[in-house]
């Protein structure tokens, strides 16, 4: 098998286009690749499999892949073959293959250099080995890869160079003793960039959007309850959510200090705002009967002087809350998916994850009715089940921090952003899930 | 003091010409109380060791199931002609609330002579002969036994009220004052407004944590202590297979401390428990303490020794976040208070139960949860008692087949020892209309016939009606219409026991919970040695995916056990089940057929 990595591989590079833009984490969705460079490959496990670090140079887009190379590939992972390799092996994404992926905690465990890197269990923490991994199928923009019962490791398919704002705000937490994130045990780097981050595994959870919506799904069956009245009701939930997503705002403060954005920082929040509503009205004619009073909600932000930033979450809704026995619990502290780096780790005002959630549940409310057939009855339940759960939520927020209501203006302009990125999302990628959002601001501008 | 009580008890109660404490009193004041060899002994029970942990207890109120000789009451007796149906049924064990001599003004909880019967339910030598059918027929029986106070009838109340030097003037806790222990709370708000009363008879206050016609024992006494510890032998030289200790945590009153678990109270169990394996072993104790799981541990003793206080203890915040957990359609209800559950010591066990002849008990959810399970389960203001609901099981699932056949198999697969309640297996109703908790302690419905079967008398003579509306009514709801229909409830449920007796993981086995992704969906793994089970439990009413992370058991097959149909082998990949609204599966985990193996 290969012993000098980096040649061996550079004829896959003629695959790779062929086979990057399939793959769910690619990010630049739907356009071709022209070329593909293989920037670093190096040799984590030598043998058959073997298994290879690489990154690739896509376009200028920078992915990691942990490719397994083979004379003979078993059928379970046919699917995941990417091209052959000059030497007649076959190179296939390591991700799916349980045996390789395994592997990885004996390097945690070593605190092993092999292929350059650092792989570095947090202080304190025994990295138990020899534990089954399975790939997690479901994300959008990294891969993670479970052990047993313990661990989940993300795999970070970009990887940007410089502190990892994700392990950071973990770490953060972690020490300022914070019970709602999965506690951090390792990384993985590459000189300055972080490449994978290990957490405690919490199989015991499930997904805040799944608890949400079997709630909805309760309510909806009933013909005339109210959504305070159905069995399934998430009041309770939400209350506790809200809560739990208060003390992870405390902690952050806490741990990384509070600032105040001032009358000028809050004029280019509204400018950000019309912005995006510009763009967004560029592209969706409906919005355009709405601009006056989105625009009007937004100069409203002007007037505020001023409100305290620090650092959020930054893209929070109900899929990235996990209610575990012991409470909820919020992941994926990478930021706005979308946004560059410094964008990022920019403080702003934790009203910014409230909207996000409080958006989150008007979508949980209504994802059931999207494309039906407009029913009043329906809508007004779904609404119904929204304003409890909304309310409960800032009401669970206001036992640990400030009442989000308290501060209406800016919480309400959050929200239209938001739900302008909506309208403009949804307009591009699912035509019949516009009205959630529309209907949003109607709500929200006719009340204010 | 020349004061002649009017309270004679044993006339009062019945017991000329049964034998019973203080038909005499000797020389130096003591009463004469009736000795075990005095009776029957039963036949022992086959031995088994730690039989409770993976017995299926069955409560049965001796009023309510059968009346042999037709005076409206159920009797010893009565309950001992229908012990060919419990052992049909696949019951363990017996748990009989009180049956001692009472003047019932606490549901017989008020015991005025522990070495007598209420003379309407029969005679020790009844109860002996019960005893002794049940052991023939493998089933065992405990009772209800209070260690912390008598009825104020009892004869050593009455001396010690009227001899405050003789010797049993020290027996109870008197005081000049109603001052002292006033750091412990009334229980029972509704009724009492302090935990001391005056009797004028010996001018003194005395102390009762409960009703103020309960006078507490004073076991500050050693002759308390050891009076107790007589009864206790009492019985179980008679042949009974155990007690549940009824409000165990009251037993020592200190000043400046709730008078609640105290040390000595732990210390005065220690001594039961050593009664019981030093002179009876295979014989248990099972607490009922109404708290927290982490703070009930403590009843089970030493868990360094195995456990060396109660063998058992109840498990009572469980059983209102089943309701919760299924209302809900989340399983975290469940799973946040076994995750609560301290591990027991190795001798111990719980027991679980959905139902009994209490209400539903909401004293161990938040406030939120109790008015939510209020909205929830007791529309009508008369379905609440004290702090809690007054329904039947299958009332308060509105009658729903599925529901009451989940709730049945979280029942009898969650971690703990189950405890049916008489009547639950046929879907008996209640009636909400009658006094205090009579609800759900209506007369066992055995037929259409007359009175349900349970008795011969006048119907007006019952000591409640039997339930007659459309839906629970006996014409509809009884064990002959049951028995004759094998795809009722009684038949599934006896099914479902035969499937519990057959795999030890169900009684002996650890948990394991098996997180999944859907929140409606509660998985756990039951393992004991080889035997390996898992339980999914779809706690939605509509139908529902699952994916269980099994790649442990990689190659296996699931077997599913009410059918005994193999299901597809257990791969890298989750597994992948549906199940229908309310559903849920058994499995045993088993290594796949080896190749040439004979099938």
């Amino acid at each position: 098998m290969t012993t000098r990595p980096l040649p061996a591989v550079t004829s896959l590079a003629e695959d790779l286009p062929g086979w990057l833009p399939g793959q769910r984490w690619f990010a630049a969705k739907g356009q071709d690749v022209a070329s593909v460079r293989v920037e670093r490959a190096a040799l984590l496990v030598d043998g058959d499999p073997a298994l290879l670090h690489t990154l690739l140079d896509a376009d200028g887009e920078r992915y990691q892949l942990l490719l397994g190379l083979t004379d003979e590939v078993p059928d379970h992972l046919r699917a995941a073959v990417i091209g052959r390799l000059a030497d007649g092996s076959y190179a296939y994404d390591a991700t799916h293959d349980a045996e390789l992926m395994g592997g990885l905690l004996e390097l945690f465990a070593e605190h092993s250099a092999a292929g350059g890197l650092d792989w570095l269990p947090e202080p304190g923490v025994h990295i138990q080995t020899g534990l089954r991994a399975r790939p997690v199928g479901v994300e959008q923009s990294n891969t993670s890869i479970v052990f047993g019962e313990h661990y989940i490791l993300k795999l970070y398919r970009r990887p940007a160079p410089g502190p990892n704002r994700d392990v950071e705000l973990h770490r953060a937490l972690v020490r300022a003793g914070s019970a709602q994130v999965a506690e951090p045990v390792a990384v993985v780097r590459a000189e300055g960039t972080v490449l994978g981050f290990a957490q405690r595994y919490l199989g015991d959870s499930a997904e805040g959007w799944a608890t949400a919506t079997a709630s909805v799904r309760d309510l909806l069956a009933e013909a005339d309850l109210h959504a305070g009245e159905v069995g399934g009701d998430f009041a309770g939930e939400a209350h506790r959510l809200g809560a739990a997503v208060a003390a992870v705002h405390a902690d952050l403060a806490a741990a990384l200090g509070v600032a105040t954005a001032g009358q000028a920082e809050m004029a280019a929040g509204a400018d950000g705002m019309h912005a995006r509503l510009d763009a967004a009205l560029a592209q969706v004619p409906a919005l355009a009967k709405r601009e006056g009073v989105l625009r009007a909600a937004f100069d409203a932000v002007r007037e505020l002087p001023g409100t305290s930033v620090q650092q959020v979450h930054g893209d929070l809704h109900l899929g990235q809350v996990l209610r575990t026995t012991g409470g909820w619990v919020l992941i994926d502290f990478e930021g706005e998916p979308d946004a560059p780096v410094a964008e990022r780790n920019r403080t702003r005002s934790a009203l910014r994850d409230v909207a996000g959630m409080l958006r989150s549940f008007d979508y949980a409310a209504l994802h059931m009715l999207a494309g039906e057939e407009p029913d009043h009855q329906r809508l007004t339940r779904a609404a119904e089940w929204a304003d409890r759960n909304r309310a409960a939520f800032c009401a669970g927020y206001a036992t640990v921090g400030t009442d989000p209501r308290a501060d209406s203006v800016l919480l309400r302009a959050f929200e239209l952003d938001k739900a302008v990125y909506e309208v403009g999302y949804e307009h591009r990628n699912r035509p019949d899930w516009v009205p959630i959002p529309l209907a949003a601001i109607d709500r929200a501008t006719a009340a204010g | 003091m020349t004061v002649q009580d009017t309270t004679a008890p044993d006339a009062a109660l019945g017991l000329a010409g049964i034998p019973h404490t203080g038909e005499a009193v000797t020389a130096d004041g003591h009463l004469t109380e009736p000795q075990a060899e005095d009776f029957h002994h039963a036949r022992s029970a086959p031995p088994q060791v730690d039989w409770y942990k993976s017995a299926v207890f069955y409560e049965v109120l001796v009023r309510a199931f059968n009346d042999s000789d037709g005076n409206g009451t159920g009797d010893l007796r009565g309950l001992a002609d229908k012990l060919d149906y419990l052992q049909w049924l696949g019951i363990d064990c017996l748990w009989l609330p009180p049956f001692y001599a009472s003047p019932l003004r606490d549901g017989g909880y008020d015991i005025s002579d522990f070495r007598a019967v209420l003379p309407e339910f029969g005679t020790v030598d009844d109860f002996s002969y019960l005893l002794d059918q049940a052991h023939k027929r493998g089933i065992r029986v405990i009772t209800d036994l209070v260690l912390n106070h008598t009825s104020d009838a009892h004869p050593w109340f009455q001396e010690s009220r009227q001899h405050p030097d003789g010797p049993y003037g020290d027996y109870y806790v008197w005081s000049d004052t109603d001052e002292a222990y006033s750091d412990a709370r009334i229980i029972f708000v509704d009724t009492e407004t302090s935990n001391w009363t005056y009797d004028p008879v010996r001018g003194q206050f005395y102390w009762h944590r409960f009703f103020s016609h309960q006078p507490d024992l004073n076991y500050e006494n050693p002759a308390v202590q050891d009076a107790m510890l007589d009864v206790l032998r009492f019985w179980l030289d008679i042949g009974i297979d155990g007690f549940r200790l009824d409000a165990v945590p009251y037993l020592f009153e200190e000043e400046g401390t709730n008078c609640e678990n105290l040390p000595r109270t732990h210390e005065f169990l220690k001594r039961c428990r050593k009664v019981v394996d030093d002179e009876f072993p295979g014989r248990v104790l099972l607490a009922e303490a109404n708290q927290w799981p982490a703070d009930v541990v403590e009843y089970f003793g030493d868990a360094s020794i195995g456990g060396d206080e109660c063998h058992m203890a109840f498990h009572f915040p469980l059983m209102p976040r089943i309701f919760m957990a299924v209302r809900r359609e989340s399983r975290f209800p469940i799973s946040e208070i076994l995750a609560q559950t301290p591990a027991i010591p190795a001798g111990a066990q719980w027991g679980i139960f959905l139902r009994n002849h209490d209400e539903l008990t909401l004293e161990m959810v938040t406030d939120e949860e109790r008015d939510y399970m209020y909205a929830e389960y007791a529309k009508d203001p008369r379905m609440k008692a004290n702090i809690g609901i007054r329904r039947r099981l299958a009332p308060l699932l509105d009658n729903d087949r599925n529901q009451q056949e989940l709730f049945t198999a979280l029942l009898l697969s969650l971690p703990g020892s189950p405890v049916l309640y008489y009547g639950d297996e046929i879907g008996m109703g209640d009636n909400i209309w009658l006094g205090d908790r009579d609800a759900v302690r209506t007369p066992m419905q055995w037929s259409p016939d007359r009175n349900a079967g349970f008795s011969r008398c006048d119907p007006g003579r019952l000591y409640l009606p039997a339930i007659a509306d459309p839906v629970y009514g006996f014409q509809a709801v009884n064990v002959e219409a049951h028995m004759n229909n094998t795809s009722s409830l009684l038949h599934w449920t006896r099914r479902m026991l035969q499937v519990r007796t057959e795999h030890p993981a169900f009684g002996l086995g650890d948990f394991t919970e098996l997180g999944s992704s859907n929140p409606s969906v509660l998985a756990y793994l039951r393992r004991h040695g080889e035997d390996v089970v898992i339980c999914v439990n779809n706690l939605s009413r509509f139908p529902q995916p699952v994916e269980l992370h099994l790649s442990e058991h990689d190659g296996c097959i699931p077997v599913e056990l009410t059918g005994g149909v193999r299901f597809p082998a257990i791969g890298e990949l989750p597994y992948l089940l549906t199940l229908p609204g309310h559903g849920f599966y058994w499995f045993q985990i088993t290594r796949p057929l080896e190749e040439g193996e004979p099938q």
